[in-house]
Order: C-alpha cells, then sequence, then structure tokens
C-alpha cells in the first residue's frame, strides 16, 4: 500500500496545469478531477474485488497489471524511440530472480540455495513494518535497481545500433540471460524450478506499480525527453540538425523501461511462487509484443487498451475452449486476430494516438495533447 | 476505412468479455460445503483434471488426459463412485505458468472439485501446487517425476510416478550389470527433469563401483550434438554405455546424431524416451536403446491390463496410446476414484487419508503403494529398442535409491 503516496504526485501536478474555479461542469471537465475520479473508480473497483474473495478473477486482474506494466514499459523502450526490443523479459527474469533470492527466508535460503555466498545467504528481506511487508518492497527496488544498472550498460553498447541489428542484439541479451540462469546453479539453482517464494503479490501491490508506470511513462511522453525519442525516431538526421544527440533518450528509455521490467518480474515472482528460466523466454516475450502491437507503438492509452483487450480475450476463449473441447483454439484465433490487426490497422488500433480521459466529458473534439 | 473495422474489432473485445464474466458467475463456489456424499445425491462428484493440452508439454499430457478421460469413462459406465458419476474437469494450462497458477483457482473456486489431478512437468505442479494446497485439496500429479514435488508443496501432494531418483538408479544398476563400468553422461542443462535424473544416475552409478568417464552438457533449444560427439571421439578408450538425459523433443536428434557420427554402444535413458518420435525420428539408429519407464505399451508383449488399456484407448481414441503417460493419467484418476469409494464420503481429508492408506492399487503402471512417503514404491520398467519396436528389456525395483 506504500506506493499509494504516488497518486497524489499525479494529481498534484494536473493542479498546476489547470486553476479551476467550482462547479459540477467545471469539474467535469478538470483533468485533475477526471483522472482522481478514474483514480477512485479503480480504488473501488480493486475494493469490491478484494472483499468479493474470489481469488481467480482477483488473479486474472494481478496479471493484468503485471502485463500492462510490462508492455507499457516496452512502448516506452521500443514505441517512442523505434528501436524494437526482443530482450525485455531477460530484464523480467532478472528482477524476478533478484528479488526472489532477497526476500527468501533464511531457513528456507539454506534448504533451496545452500551454495549462496555467505554476504548474501545472511541477507533477508522478509521483514514487516507492522502489517506492510517492507522488505518486499526493498527487494523490489535493489532488484530493478541493479536490473537499471545493467540496462544501462547493456544500453551504452546497443542503444548505438538500429533497425533490425538492434532487434538481434537484444534477442541475443534474451539468450545470454537465460544461459547465465542456468549456468548459476548456487544463485538460481539452475534449471531446476525455482519455488517456495512468498506470495506477497496482491492486487495493490500490482496496481500501485502499474498506476506508476503508467504515470512515469506517460509523463515522459510529453516531456522533451520523450520529444526527443520520438524526433530522433521519426528522422534522426533531422533530428541531429537540430542539435539532439541519439544516444541520451534512447538510453533514458531504455534504462527506465527496464526498471519497471524488473519491477513486473519481481511482482510475477511473487505471485506466481516457483518458475524456471524457461518461463523467460520466447513465449512470453511474444505475448507481450502482441499485447504492444495490437495498442500501438508509441500510444500510452493504447499499451493499457491491447493488454486488456489481448488478456480478456486470451480468457474468453480459454473458457470458450472448455465448452467446445477445441483446445488450442484460443492461441490460433488470438494469432489470426493478430494478422487482421496487421493488415487493416498496421499501426495498432490506436495508432500513435491517445484516448484522453477529458475528452469523453466534452462536446466538441479537441485536438488531442 | 480506418474506422470501418475499428468498431467490429472493439465490439468483438467487449462481447467476448462479457461472454468470459458470464460465463464465471452463474457457479457459485461450492468447495468445502457440500462434501457429505451420504445424502445420496445423483450429482456428480467433481474432480479437477490439469494438463497442459498445448505448448511443448502437450507430447505428453495429451495422452495423460486422455488415459484420465477414458478412466473416468469407465467409472462412470460401471456405476460411478459412491453411487455418483464422476465428473473429470479438464482445463488446458497451455503451459504458461501463469495460465496454470489461474486454472488452479479455477478448479477451487468455481468448478468445487473434491480434488485434482494432472501434468506432467515440475513447473506446471509447482505452479499449480500452492493454491491447491491452500485449499486443502488433495492432488496427484500423473508423471510429474521430481522427488522433490512433496516437500516443496506440502502434505496435499502426491505422485502417481516413481521418482526420479528410482528411475535412475534402475538405469544405473541396468547399465552397470549389463554394459559395464564405464559409463558416459551427458544430461540436457535446461531442464529439471534432465539436471535430476543425470545427477541420480550419476550419484548410483559412482555409489555401484562405476566410473562416469566424462561428462557433459546441452542447452534444451540445441539441435547439434556434434560438439558433445567430438570430446568422445577424442576419449582415449569408449565408454561401455552413454547415459543421455534428454527431454522428448532432443531424444530421436541427439540419437541419430550419435549414431550417424559412429557411436554404436548402448543407450540409456529415462521416461522422456517413451515417445513415438524416437523410432519416427531415430530410425533404424535407436536400435540398442534403453530406457527406464512407468510400463511398456505393448499390445502382445505388455501385461493383461496393458493390452486391455491398449484395446480400450484404441477403440475410444482410435489409435494406441502415444506412451506410458496415458497409462498414468488412467491410472491416476482410477487412483483417486478408489481412495474416494474407501474414503466413504467426498471430504477432501478423508478422501487423502485413504490415498495416504493405499496398498497394492493394482494399477496398469504397477502396483501402488503410499506409506510415509508421498511417492509410491513401484517398479520400473526397462525398455529395449530392438528391430523399430519397444521391447520388454526387464521389469526391476532399483536394488538402493539415491535420497532426493
Amino acid at each position: 500500500m506504500s506506493t499509494l503516496d504516488d497518486r497524489p504526485a499525479s494529481s498534484a501536478v494536473g493542479e498546476a496545469q489547470s486553476a479551476n474555479p467550482g462547479g459540477v461542469a467545471a469539474l467535469m471537465q478538470s483533468p485533475v478531477a477526471i483522472r482522481l475520479g478514474a483514480i477512485l473508480l479503480l480504488t473501488v473497483g480493486l475494493t469490491l474485488l478484494q472483499l468479493s474473495g474470489r481469488a481467480f478473477w482477483q488473479g486474472f486482474v494481478i496479471n493484468l497489471g503485471i502485463f500492462m506494466i510490462l508492455v507499457l514499459s516496452l512502448n516506452l523502450a521500443s514505441g517512442f524511440t523505434g528501436v524494437f526490443s526482443l530482450g525485455h523479459i531477460g530484464f523480467m527474469a532478472l528482477g524476478a530472480y533478484g528479488s526472489a533470492i532477497l526476500t527468501l527466508p533464511l531457513a528456507k535460503k539454506a534448504d533451496y540455495l545452500p551454495n549462496l555466498p555467505a554476504w548474501l545467504a545472511a541477507v533477508h528481506f522478509d521483514f514487516y513494518l507492522g502489517p506492510f511487508p517492507l522488505g518486499f518492497l526493498l527487494a523490489t527496488l535493489l532488484a530493478a535497481g541493479l536490473v537499471a544498472g545493467v540496462a544501462l550498460l547493456v544500453g551504452l553498447v546497443l542503444m548505438r545500433l538500429s533497425g533490425h541489428f538492434v532487434a538481434v542484439a537484444t534477442l541475443g541479451f534474451l539468450v545470454i540471460v537465460r544461459v547465465i540462469l542456468f549456468n548459476a546453479d548456487n544463485f538460481t539453482r539452475g534449471s531446476r524450478t525455482f519455488s517456495n517464494v512468498t506470495p506477497y503479490t496482491g492486487l495493490w501491490w500490482v496496481w500501485c506499480w502499474a498506476i506508476l508506470t503508467l504515470y512515469v511513462v506517460w509523463r515522459l511522453k510529453y516531456s522533451a525527453y520523450g520529444r526527443a525519442m520520438f524526433a530522433q525516431r521519426e528522422d534522426s538526421l533531422a533530428a541531429q540538425a537540430i542539435g539532439l544527440a541519439i544516444l541520451p533518450p534512447r538510453l533514458l528509455a531504455f534504462v527506465v523501461s527496464a526498471f519497471f521490467t524488473a519491477v513486473a518480474g519481481s511482482l510475477y515472482a511473487h505471485f506466481i511462487t516457483s518458475f524456471s528460466p524457461t518461463v523467460f523466454y520466447f513465449d512470453l516475450t511474444f505475448r507481450v509484443i502482441t499485447m504492444l502491437i495490437v495498442g500501438g507503438l508509441g500510444s500510452v492509452s493504447g499499451s493499457v487498451l491491447g493488454t486488456v483487450a489481448i488478456m480478456a480475450l486470451a480468457e474468453a476463449l480459454r473458457r470458450l475452449e472448455d465448452v467446445t473441447l477445441l483446445y488450442g483454439m484460443s492461441q490460433i484465433t488470438l494469432a489470426v486476430i493478430l494478422i487482421v490487426i496487421i493488415i487493416y490497422r498496421p499501426n495498432g488500433l490506436l495508432g500513435r494516438r491517445e484516448i484522453v480521459l477529458a475528452r469523453l466529458f466534452r462536446k466538441g473534439g479537441e485536438p488531442s495533447p | 476505412m480506418k474506422t470501418k473495422f475499428f468498431i467490429p474489432i472493439v465490439m468483438l473485445v467487449v462481447s467476448l468479455l462479457l461472454l468470459s464474466c458470464g460465463g464465471a458467475t452463474p457457479t457459485p463456489s461450492t468447495s468445502g460445503s457440500d462434501t457429505s456424499g451420504e445424502a445420496a445425491s445423483s450429482e456428480p462428484i467433481k474432480i479437477g483434471g490439469g494438463f497442459a493440452l498445448t505448448g511443448e508439454e502437450s507430447a505428453l499430457d495429451l495422452p495423460a488426459a486422455n488415459g484420465a478421460k477414458l478412466a473416468a469413462k469407465e467409472i462412470n459406465a460401471a456405476g460411478g463412485v459412491l453411487g455418483r458419476p464422476v465428473d473429470l474437469i479438464v482445463h488446458d494450462s497451455q503451459y504458461k505458468m501463469d495460465v496454470t497458477a489461474q486454472i488452479a483457482k479455477q478448479f477451487v473456486e468455481e468448478d468445487g472439485v473434491v480434488a485434482v489431478i494432472g501434468f506432467t512437468d515440475t513447473d506446471s505442479v509447482l505452479a499449480a501446487g500452492p493454491t491447491i494446497q491452500a485449499a486443502g485439496l488433495p492432488f496427484i500429479t500423473a508423471g510429474a517425476t521430481s522427488p522433490k514435488i512433496p516437500t516443496q508443496v506440502g502434505d496435499e501432494m502426491f505422485l502417481a510416478c516413481f521418482g526420479d531418483n528410482v528411475q535412475a538408479a534402475a538405469g544405473a544398476e541396468y547399465g552397470f550389470n549389463n554394459f559395464g563400468p564405464n559409463a558416459y553422461l551427458l544430461w540436457d542443462k535446461g531442464v529439471e527433469y534432465t539436471t535430476l535424473l543425470g545427477g541420480y544416475f550419476k550419484d548410483r552409478f559412482t555409489e555401484l563401483g562405476g566410473t562416469i568417464v566424462l561428462e557433459d552438457q546441452y542447452d534444451d533449444e540445441a539441435t547439434d550434438f556434434s560438439a558433445q560427439i567430438a570430446k568422445i571421439k577424442a576419449l582415449p578408450e569408449q565408454p561401455d554405455f552413454y547415459f543421455i538425459s534428454a527431454m522428448p523433443y532432443n531424444v530421436g536428434p541427439v540419437i541419430k546424431q550419435f549414431r550417424d557420427a559412429g557411436l554404436t554402444g548402448p543407450i540409456v535413458g529415462g521416461d522422456g524416451y517413451d515417445t513415438p518420435d524416437l523410432l519416427s525420428v531415430a530410425g533404424p539408429a535407436a536400435e540398442n536403446v534403453f530406457f527406464t519407464t512407468h510400463a511398456l505399451m505393448d499390445a502382445t508383449g505388455g501385461t493383461e491390463g496393458i493390452k486391455k488399456f491398449i484395446a480400450d484407448y484404441n477403440k475410444e481414441y482410435g489409435h494406441d496410446p502415444e506412451n506410458a503417460f496415458a497409462a498414468l493419467g488412467y491410472d491416476t484418476m482410477n487412483l483417486i476414484s478408489d481412495a474416494i469409494t474407501r474414503a466413504g464420503s467426498t471430504d477432501a481429508a478423508a478422501i487423502k487419508k485413504a490415498i495416504e492408506e493405499t496398498k497394492d492399487y493394482a494399477g496398469i503402471t504397477g502396483s501402488i503403494s503410499f506409506g510415509d512417503s508421498h511417492i509410491p514404491q513401484k517398479g520400473v520398467t526397462i525398455i529395449a529398442v530392438k528391430d523399430g519396436a519397444f521391447t520388454l528389456g526387464a521389469e526391476v525395483v532399483p536394488e538402493k535409491v539415491p535420497a532426493p
């Protein structure tokens, strides 16, 4: 619940933009009020879901949040800059393993990871602050910070490449991470399943992180940094001609994106509670890319829409399978839908446009920001 | 042009979303509440069947699911359990761990099952296990052979098959006694099953006094084994046999490449070899291959139970069982129905107690007894490939088994 703190921050920035007089009509048009309203609605929805005690739908909404973080951060790295990364799931894997090793209680560490180096074997982030699992938050931040550092090193080399070279190079990164995880037996149990992770992840954890990711990515898009990312994506020569460096905006996008991808990895690890390096590979990579492409490269609301659409469709088709007994149909249907979207809407459902909440309440159509 | 397709797609998504929610609401959660079977109700007893029917593991899970469904059908034809029909509710986990965790919740919460069976790999069992354990329902895996699973999941977890330590010990003893004390060991580093199997083989083989002359590994995605083969050829003296711990999809290529390179010695492996791919991909190269598995799926050489199972399976699905996992699925379903019958109720705790008390249950993959351990003591079948067919090499119980 700690990350609830970032919510007022979101409204505080909005408040600075529009000093609004009172009145219901005016309130309906104030972006601050609408954003607060959306967050309130989400909070009420999550509270109801939490109180309903229905673990299946809670799990569904948790997965939705985790994938939303993954898609949003991949959009930041790939959609905004045009540098297509196939290696992001590698960051997720590092985040998952990093945080899981940190939060594992000492007794389980001795059982499952007996060969850890002494300094790591003595560390355990399983402490609470009252009812709040502070250790989990710290472990997530620490793991994500380390991954961001790795991304900085990797990015310094890879972000100088363009086009399909960078896709191949990042794919290489994914393969390297996998091989390292397999071979670092003492830290990761190698190919054996890393199990018995404490299930900290809940609705509030995931959605506070998802809202934070959404906010950061959204703010970045309309900042000077974001403009620079889009400018060098559209025409790198023109961008350089007006004095924009290519590397810094790309690197910023890559590192921030790696941070949140690692957070998603940590949330995933403490939700599923057992995983092996095979989990973080092509299958997850392409599921995230599908959601990103369906939503639209470069559109923040598109990422949200794409994630919700694909997750809902996958779940609906899965349930349809149980009725029709045509197992495998859901995956074929999803693939066909992806092909149809690529043909008729090559830029995804939203392209680079955004759904602006405030506009939904207005009569006249104003240009989107 | 653009909006023309946008609206229908959004409508499709929304309607399917509604459909998915609608499908869930009418079934109230019944788990734990209607547990007494004495009321002589004819309401079916629900058993959850979790299987990765699609994805990389489907070569093993699909036969296992078919076997379980066949068993459920036969049980119902014979009058059901406690006078009630059994309803095996199957969900496809797609070999995705988030989906696997979700279907476990679906079993517990929406389907209201009294027990869960399924899966043939450790990852899936460990992803589904905690939810089922927390709900206090018995969970029997059909084919995940890691002996560590019950300690990782909890006291509701059972295996219907032997552990990897048992089959590795059987393979080591068979190789040591029949081929000689010098072995070559190769394993797939990318998968838990192959890593454990290789490790247990080494433990037991060196304990017997054998020597591993060379040990090597490869990545799960590997398709070319020439580097490993070159190292063997560089050995001053060839080993007596090769123990290769491989996944079903690698078995064919690795054996074929060994033979093509002129390595003709006996090759020994685990139940990952029990796939039709071994014969279809490796072809004549599969001669002189021996592997440990759960049962010989052979209509002529098998036991009476196996022969009947193969005939019934063929009648139901139009082809013979693909491998022993079909028989394991069949046994798992029968094991749970036997336990419910003996428990005399569908109370989860009573079923769990009845499973623990299972003694000499005559399954078609061998006799099953659970002692203190939740892993059954079962015999191991060793299959020899001869003239392009699986033939019975031996039925063994290893003399000593490495600790899990």
